[in-house]
């Protein structure tokens, strides 16, 4: 496997190979955050010549193994100013992997404002100046660049949103059918992709096979137990494939944790007409598919496809952040306008949470009216469309309380909160305040043990045990973020401890390693420390590890609870 | 004693219940019962995982009802977008 470094301030852009050298073993989000860590300048400008875009595969990415599709970008980031790491599913990370990549660098920047596209495959690396591509939306860009390429290719690309460098655009990488759905979502990277002068990746494994194990005998005894745990386990075997990630509307409103209107209040009176199981329902109905995975070589299949009421394809299954996001925080109860709101996003290039976390703030200034769905389709558009308005909501839910005078700002270092309230589950809480991404509650997703009761139980309500429970996922999530797998294989992880070993036999048995539970621990600390060391030196403090101070002081409904975790327990969490 | 019950992500009685608008069942009760023998009494078609009363996620399942308490349950469930 070897990283390929393309320098973007070269007149004619150029590209080498080199070994992995000191990033050896690492791989996903080790490998994105182990080189921006160690290569890009803190304080730099993220639209910078100066900051890096990293891509990276896991470490099992392009093998045989289940699960394993998810995709790393990493950068300094537009949004929250620190280390980025995002990650989607996808084709990408496989081809990637089986063309022998374990990175893409793209380095500088253009002294022109020229686009270009990429294309890689196992002849080598083409890069070629193409202004026709800027401002393309999404789903155009891929139908070009397959009936220029074939359909085989999968895409790593950005919409409008990027073009236009906004703080909320997206990456998007083409799921399995070819189409621009999964988005590594968070914190701006689309922006940072863009300042390299790149529209689109193509990459194209034609005659490629699957990276090969040290140890073919036991990866493949590995990989069998492994599947059959996740097949086993209730959440990945039963409930994920039958309703998707929306199937958590229910449940997160009847506990109150479902933030709405803004993060006013816990529960939305219209949370069942957008649930899981209304959507999985109409996906029948209407000859889309509520179980389809989002990459091949996916057993737990939650992603899945949305036609309109004519039976016609709308979008991908929208996931339950992006529901939340559209839904309960905007006061919108309508599933197919929600369902349209999540098909712009992808096709601009935009972090649904982010933006629809924006619009609630914009709906708090009285820009337009809770509930009004038509109203934020137009909103998006005119994202899209570059206007003034549409470039302020463009930049996230930060910028937009700015622009428009707003109080409540539901984000940590710049990063919006997403679709748990940390006042009525108070452990996604301390992962929002002191994870090094800004609020990600895929950072350390409390919600398992204190909602879903996945690996025991942690009562939400409470302070207690909340800092060591988002501790240990939080390094368990690192790790995990880096083998390429997805995060979901998590809910069998900690309830089967012979799903646990069968990962980490597949892993031993691919590099011949003998990693043992508690390197898997060091292992992802390993990956936080070279986070946290990068946002010391770009200028963060304890005090950026704080949530926004109203949700310290205005108890949330039903509960009636605030955030109780105190700031010296948040100051605990990365010291073990 | 009227207590609302909730079904969530395919859980159903086999027993027939009056509803309200929503689709939720209604239980009557004349004595104080336990949470975990209103289960038994759904003769659900699934075991329900997860038991919250009254916006509380449940551990103790031996808790009595009152007056216009709801429950609502589900199988096991998880997600959430990455």
């Amino acid at each position: 496997m070897k990283i390929l470094r393309v320098n973007m301030s070269d007149e004619t852009p150029s590209a080498k190979f080199e070994e992995l050298g000191e990033y050896e073993g690492f791989g996903g989000r080790a490998l994105t955050s182990a080189i921006i860590s160690k290569e890009v300048d803190p304080l730099c400008h993220p639209l910078s010549a100066d900051n890096k875009f990293v891509i990276a595969g896991g470490l099992l990415s392009g093998t045989a193994a289940a699960m394993s599709g998810r995709i790393s970008v990493g950068c300094k980031s537009p949004l929250t100013g620190g280390i980025k790491e995002a990650n989607a599913g996808g084709q990408a990370a496989q081809v990637m992997g089986k063309l022998g990549i374990a990175a893409i660098v793209l380095e500088g920047k253009p002294k022109t404002d020229d686009t270009y596209k990429i294309f890689i495959n196992k002849e080598g690396v083409k890069i070629e100046k193409d202004n026709s591509l800027k401002m393309l939306s999404n789903y155009d860009l891929v139908q070009k660049m397959r009936s220029q390429y074939g359909d085989k290719i999968a895409c790593i690309s950005i919409g409008p949103a990027g073009d236009m460098k906004m703080s909320a655009a997206s990456v998007a990488i083409t799921d399995m059918e070819g189409r621009p759905t999964r988005h590594c979502g968070r914190g701006g990277v689309g922006a940072v992709l863009a300042s390299k002068g790149v529209k689109v990746i193509v990459l194209d494994d034609t005659g490629t096979l699957p990276r090969q194990p040290k140890d073919p005998e036991a990866f493949k005894d590995a990989n069998k137990r492994f599947v059959a745990g996740l097949q086993k386990h209730p959440v990945t075997g039963q409930g994920l494939p039958a309703y998707g990630t929306n199937v958590l509307t229910n449940i997160i409103n009847e506990v109150g944790a479902y933030p709405t209107y803004n993060f006013k209040d816990g529960k939305f009176a219209g949370a069942r007409k957008i649930s899981g199981e209304v959507q999985a329902e109409l996906e029948k109905q209407r000859g889309g598919n509520p179980t389809h995975g989002c990459h091949r070589g996916c057993v737990i299949r939650c992603s899945g496809i949305y036609h309109d009421k004519d039976g016609n394809y709308l979008t991908k299954q929208p996931e339950y952040e992006t529901v939340w996001a559209f839904g309960g925080n905007c006061g919108i109860d309508d599933i197919d306008k929600i369902a349209m709101m999540d098909f712009l996003c992808d096709n601009y290039g935009l972090d649904t949470i982010e933006i629809g976390a924006a619009i609630g703030v914009a709906m708090e200034a009285g820009l337009i009216k809770w509930g009004d769905a038509d109203g934020v389709i137009n909103l998006i558009h005119e994202i899209g469309k570059g206007t003034y308005l549409g470039r302020i909501i463009g930049n996230g839910a930060a910028f937009t309380a700015k622009a428009f005078g707003v109080e409540r700002v539901p984000v940590v270092k710049g990063q919006a909160i997403p679709a748990y309230d940390p006042r009525a589950v108070q452990g996604i809480g301390v992962t929002y305040a002191t994870s090094p991404m800004g609020a990600d509650h895929t950072a350390g997703y409390s919600i398992a043990l204190n909602v879903l009761k996945t690996g025991g139980f942690v009562d939400p309500l409470k302070p207690e045990g909340q800092v060591e429970l988002s501790r240990n996922l939080q390094i368990a999530t690192a790790f995990i973020d880096s083998t390429g797998m997805c995060l979901f294989i998590a809910f069998a992880l900690l309830d089967q401890p012979e799903t646990n070993q069968a990962l980490i036999d597949m892993i031993n048995a691919f590099y011949g390693w003998n990693m043992k539970d508690s390197d898997v621990m060091e292992y992802g600390k390993k990956v936080l420390k070279f986070e946290r060391d990068f946002n010391a030196r770009a200028g963060f403090t304890k005090q950026h590890d704080r949530l926004p101070r109203f949700f310290y002081k205005e108890p949330i409904s039903p509960h009636n609870v605030v955030f109780m975790v105190k700031d010296e327990e948040l100051d605990q969490l990365f010291n073990w | 004693m009227r207590v609302i019950i909730k079904l969530f992500g395919g859980l159903k009685s086999k027993r027939a219940f009056p509803q309200n608008e929503e689709g939720d069942l209604i239980l009557e009760f004349t004595e104080p019962i336990a949470v975990g023998e209103i289960i038994e009494t759904l003769d659900l078609n699934k075991k329900p995982f997860i038991v919250i009363l009254n916006g509380v996620n449940l551990v103790d399942f031996s808790i009595k009802v009152k007056e216009g308490d709801e429950i609502s349950l589900f199988p096991p469930i998880a997600g959430g977008q990455c």
